[in-house]
């Protein structure tokens, strides 16, 4: 894209001008965050008066505090600083709910959406991409389905099934299904195709047809549709852990309550950025997996 | 005949090296003058360093060392006084035919009305009337070459550096489009550099072909191109043509 | 070719008409034999539908409509999903291009886009709840968020898979940086930023219906839904759905035609759907 390519910095600059600018505004947060206790803020004008509160921009220290107190379970601070049972933290903690139990849960829900949706979606794009027949009876029908978000379904599903553990599964293996078909059937119709076509023509057929032929060339589309699948998974596990969850980091977030009113309790922002941050850090390190697995598998595929 | 022996480029030991996970020599050294009004044609075999060297004289590329003098001045970025004709497809699909030739005046800031007049002059020059609001897709590989071409002359640069430009025309269009660049060279006088793999073609437009040794790039020969102007299908099958015809040939096979 | 499109449509009528009556069949069968009452978390509740009758379902509908509250609805958040949408295109797609045009820019930001783009938009909402209040901000702020990480990607990439030679050919044709921008750059990008646009779109929606459950204020299908489930009112959850699916797919048809219209100069567009 840049006319000298050749004339760019090493990739040590890239690193390193990156790690500043976390760094760099860390370090402004941290100052901003802390200017309550300088600056009386009843002082200030109006915006600013709202926002340098402890309570809306968390000290960094508290935010690390609160991080230490979510994976120890309640362990006792250097500081000593004490919890109350009442609040955001202290709920958690005395209900012994830490930062890695509840990345764990949702990772696991996550993970089960994958593994069921994935498979079923890979399933329906391939008939869908494979036989035109399928692909003109049923593709309306997905359609239809598919522009439901899988939120909306959630309290109706829960009368099916109750409150337990697989209305909430539902609608991730529900959201990973719908996201994974198109690119699945797309692989398929367009690109695998044509060498369909050929290895027809050479008389292969059948299974080995499918095995050796369709799935490989597809998979690129298949893996690039998983890892948009990642990112839909996570935003719904998220969305119903918040909503319905008793464990996960949606509850972490909110910090548990009726589920009709949760979200009108204000919560802690220093464990909310801790179960954000961890967030992040998963969801990459998963899809730094699916990208590591995904480029083994498509190894063949040198462009 | 080329009577003005001004040098209009001058390069001076160019040589290329693409870094990379193997480095790849591909120019070793070429030293090369091309007058004003010269017409100059290289032929060389696949790989032998002739886009490279056509894209350090365009200013894309930086000699590994060496330099490439443009009116004495040292090349340092592409400009529009040397219109440049890629050999991969550079017709922009978003636009029409149209925009595509009124590209070069555009960012050289003409007028509208001036523009349409010269892009209608284009269309007419290259046998395209009534594709002037067509997008290139619905354009053969041929007829969008043109276009490149086409839209390079739109802004009458001083120099023409042409990468195999004729290379996808069925054999009546690439005669008549050579008759055509052969005309506008007499008319227009510019500097041309064109690059080929037609030692015919090479003949038959040159004031002066240029052999490339395989990679690395060098200078095998040069031949001094002395056929009488203007030329036609008699040119082709003069004896005068046929000879350096062969001693090229001649040239290219030996190892 | 007509003849093709013929036979798509009459499949497509016939299998969504089959749905429609085996659906009708289930609803009689299970009015029969399905529970009315229904055990929830701590009590029962008495009169449940779970698979509601047409006939419930169109009475249902005619309520919600002429009621006004299924209008307002639809118009109250088909306008937060438009208003984050422009908002977040308006941060992202900008941002997106210079990211990708200017070196340092992007190293600078890389890591927060990084951060952002695994973060779940929907982890933010008690964030955004806390710092912009229960209000109208702190839902568009939210929608615009999603949007604006998947429309930054999109630009950035966009941009980032120009071809060169493009670029090359208009520098030796003379043109200045600001006119590649507008007239190499942006059009070669256009049609990668909107298919994100297209997904952003998609995400808007999944986003609007979790966010409108703060202190959601009558009219909008989030709380439509919340409320119905709160009863638990089965017809009116499925009007809701069904209304929700509506607006997503015809959202989806327009951006997809908007798709289609700025790449008409492509020589195969992407398919359908
Ligand atoms: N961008 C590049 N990076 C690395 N190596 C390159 C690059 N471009 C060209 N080369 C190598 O440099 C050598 C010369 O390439 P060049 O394109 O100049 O040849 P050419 O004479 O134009 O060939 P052709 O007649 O096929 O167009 C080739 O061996 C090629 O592999
Ligand atoms: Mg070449």
């Amino acid at each position: 894209m840049r006319l000298d390519d050749a004339a760019r910095p090493p990739k040590a600059r890239r690193v390193w001008l990156g790690l500043a600018s976390v760094v760099a505004l860390v370090a402004a947060y941290t100052l901003l965050s802390n200017a309550y206790r300088v600056v009386d803020p009843s002082l200030l004008p109006d915006p600013l008066r709202g926002l340098l509160r402890p309570q809306i921009l968390p000290p960094t220290q508290r935010i690390v505090d609160a991080f230490v107190q979510l994976v120890g379970a309640g362990a006792p601070l250097a500081g000593g600083a004490d919890l109350h049972p009442g609040d955001h933290i202290g709920g958690l903690v005395e209900q012994r709910v830490t930062l890695q139990g509840s990345l764990l849960v949702s990772t696991y829900r996550v993970l089960i959406g994958l593994a069921v949706g994935g498979s079923l979606g890979i399933l329906a794009g391939l008939l869908m991409g494979w036989s035109r027949a399928v692909d003109e009876y049923v593709h309306p029908i997905y359609i239809l389905f598919r522009s439901v978000p899988p939120l909306a379904l959630i309290t109706y599903v829960m009368l099916w099934l109750g409150h337990g553990t697989a209305h909430l599964l539902i609608p991730i293996i529900y959201a990973v299904f719908a996201t994974v078909v198109i690119p699945t059937y797309h692989g398929v119709r367009d690109v695998a195709d044509v060498y369909v076509k050929a290895a027809r023509a050479l008389g292969a057929g059948g299974r080995l047809l499918l095995s050796r032929v369709m799935l490989p060339a597809a998979s690129p589309f298949v893996l690039a549709g998983l890892r948009y699948a990642l990112v839909i998974a996570w935003m719904t596990t998220v969305g119903v852990e918040m909503l319905m969850g008793d464990d996960g980091v949606g509850y972490l977030l909110i910090g548990g309550g009726l589920w009709s009113s949760r979200l009108e309790v204000a919560g802690d922002p220093a464990v909310i950025v801790v179960g954000i941050v961890g967030l992040a850090l998963v969801g990459y390190a998963m899809d730094v997996g699916v990208r590591v697995a995904g480029d083994r598998l498509t190894q063949w595929v040198k462009r | 005949m080329p009577e003005p022996r001004r040098r209009r480029l001058e390069m001076r030991d160019v040589v290329h090296v693409y870094e990379g996970k193997t480095a790849t020599r591909a120019l070793d050294g070429v030293s090369l003058d091309v007058h004003d009004n010269e017409f100059l044609a290289i032929v060389g075999p696949v790989g032998s360093g002739k886009t490279t060297l056509v894209r350090i004289v365009a200013g894309f590329l930086r000699p590994t060392s060496g330099v490439v003098l443009c009116d004495g001045a040292p090349v340092t970025g592409p400009g529009p006084e040397r219109g440049y004709v890629f050999q991969e497809e550079a017709i922009f699909p978003w636009m029409s035919v149209r925009d595509n030739l009124g590209f070069g005046l555009l960012a050289k800031g003409v007028v509208a009305s001036e523009r349409e007049k010269i892009v209608a002059e284009l269309v007419r020059l290259i046998g395209l009337e009534g594709y002037e609001g067509a997008y290139p897709k619905e354009l053969s590989g041929g007829m969008s070459k043109m276009v490149e071409v086409a839209r390079v002359l739109a802004t009458d640069p001083a120099i023409l550096l042409l990468d195999e430009p004729f290379g996808l025309l069925d054999a009546q269009t690439r005669s008549k489009m050579q008759d055509q660049l052969s005309l506008l060279w007499e008319e227009k006088r510019k500097t041309v550099i064109l690059v080929t793999h037609d030692v015919e073609e090479a003949i038959y437009l040159a004031d002066r072909v240029v052999v490339f040794t395989p990679r690395p790039g060098r200078i095998k020969v040069e031949v001094t191109v002395d056929l009488p102007r203007p030329r036609s299908l008699e040119t082709r099958f003069s004896p005068a043509f046929l000879a350096l015809k062969r001693s090229i040939w001649k040239e290219i096979g030996r190892a | 070719m007509n003849g093709l499109w013929r036979r798509r449509l009459w499949r497509a009528l016939l299998s969504l008409g089959v749905l429609a009556v085996l659906y009708g069949i289930a609803s009689q069968i299970g009015s029969a034999l399905l529970p009315r009452r229904i055990w929830m978390v701590a009590h029962y509740i008495e009169d449940v539908e779970l698979l509601p009758p047409y006939a419930s379902l169109l009475e249902e509908a005619v309520f919600l409509v002429k009621s006004g509250i299924l209008p307002r609805s639809i118009l109250v958040s088909t306008a937060r999903v438009l208003e984050g949408l422009a908002l977040g295109a308006a941060v992202g797609v900008p941002l997106g291009l210079s990211m990708a045009r200017v070196a340092r820019l992007e190293w600078l930001l890389d890591p927060w886009v990084t951060f952002f783009r695994f973060t779940p938009a929907l982890a933010l909402l008690p964030l955004y709840a806390l710092w912009f209040g229960l209000g109208e901000l702190s839902k568009i702020l939210l929608i615009a968020t999603a949007v604006a990480v998947v429309t930054l990607l999109g630009a950035y990439q966009g941009v980032r898979d120009v071809p060169r030679v493009y670029l090359e050919a208009a520098k030796s044709l003379g043109a200045s940086d600001g006119l590649i921008l507008r007239k190499i750059v942006w059009p070669a990008a256009l049609p990668q930023i909107l298919s994100s646009v297209r997904i952003a779109l998609g995400l808007a929606w999944v986003t609007v219906v979790v966010a409108e459950l703060i202190k959601a204020t009558m009219p909008s299908l989030g709380y439509l839904l919340a409320l119905a489930g709160a009863y638990p009112r089965v017809s009116t959850i499925a009007v809701g759905i069904v209304t929700i699916g509506v607006l997503v797919l015809a959202c989806d048809a327009a951006a997809l035609g908007l798709y289609a219209m700025a790449t008409r100069w492509m020589k195969r567009s992407p398919a359908d759907a």
